[in-house]
């Protein structure tokens, strides 16, 4: 019986959540249309659902962010921008991107290493977008 | 090397240097035993997130780790029949002299061509930038092994063919 309360509670979050990422997707299209990238980022970062296993709201997600990565022209305005609490969910995305086989998504283009030091820090590896290639490969490595 | 698989091994490079992060746990099931976590599977406190890299559709690297151990499944680039045969028959040998290598499974993982299993044992003996360099390296050169294997063949045919041909000239 309290199994099937839960299942009943989790079905309507699981609503709840993804139609709050559809309305995130569309605050998310009209930022790219006036060219505010980093912050379209930021948006599809911002909310990420954390425990929930549904796999729709997962993949909703992916697909709001994974929106907002190819959109990124300049990566060094978007990680001198972008809250260090937000690296760790942006990895999570970016080796989900990696790992989806996908050509325009997996092609790598030219890297650029940069590290930010300190106790604790993210050193993180960035790359330039191509003409081509939209998704640029960011692989944060965590320094210790 | 080609671009792309530069920056390929790149991405491979520094999940490798976050994640050969190992240390010695005993077994917790049973008693004085000391085995690799990740190919147990049997305490999921102890399992990091599996990361899926790939290249492309036919190239992947999958990069399992645990507090103890880390194994690393390697995907070939295979576009035809003839690579596919000459990468098997060649990662078989390898794999027979699994003991030469220290670091490499006797057996692949299901779904790969070739596994590495890295314990804290081999963290200890061995240092971690080097293990990742031979890994990177490896990558690299297996292909150009393979591509180097079907030039052979494809060498030997043709003169075989025209040998064999001139008899009836």
């Amino acid at each position: 019986m309290m199994v099937a309360t839960d299942d009943f509670v989790e079905a309507d979050n699981v609503e709840a959540i993804i139609s709050r990422i559809e309305h995130k997707s569309r605050k998310i299209e009209s930022l790219l249309k006036q060219s505010k990238l980093v912050e379209a980022l930021k948006t599809a970062l911002e909310g990420s659902p954390p425990n929930t296993r549904d796999e729709r709201c997962k993949s909703a997600n992916w697909i709001a962010v994974h929106r907002a990565i190819m959109a990124m022209k300049d990566l060094d305005a978007l990680f001198s921008s972008l809250d260090p609490e937000y690296y760790n969910i942006l990895m999570k995305y970016l080796y989900r991107g990696l790992s989806t086989g996908d050509r325009p998504t997996c092609d790598p283009v030219p890297a650029d290493s940069r590290k930010t030091h300190g106790e604790g820090r993210l050193g993180v590896h960035t790359s330039f977008p191509s003409r081509h290639h939209k998704y640029s490969m960011m692989i944060i490595a965590i320094v210790i | 090397m080609a671009n792309s698989l530069r920056l390929y091994l790149t991405c491979i490079r520094n999940t490798l240097e976050a994640a050969m992060c190992l240390q010695n746990f005993p077994c917790q099931e049973v008693e004085r035993h000391n085995k690799p976590e990740v190919e147990l599977k049997t305490s999921p406190e102890l399992l990091l997130k599996p990361i899926l890299i790939c290249r492309n559709e036919a190239e992947k690297c999958l990069i399992e780790t645990s507090i103890n151990s880390l194994r690393i499944s390697l995907k070939v680039k295979q576009a035809d029949e003839l690579e596919n045969i000459l990468t098997k028959k060649f990662l078989r040998f390898l794999s027979m002299r699994a003991e030469a290598f220290q670091v490499l499974r006797r057996k692949p993982v299901q779904g790969y061509d070739l596994s590495f299993l890295i314990t804290n044992y081999h963290c200890e003996e061995m240092q971690k930038h080097k293990l990742i360099d031979f890994i990177v390296q490896f990558m690299e050169d297996i292909d150009k092994e393979i591509s180097e294997l079907k030039m052979s063949v494809n060498t030997r045919g043709r003169l075989v063919a025209a040998e064999f041909l001139k008899q009836f000239i």
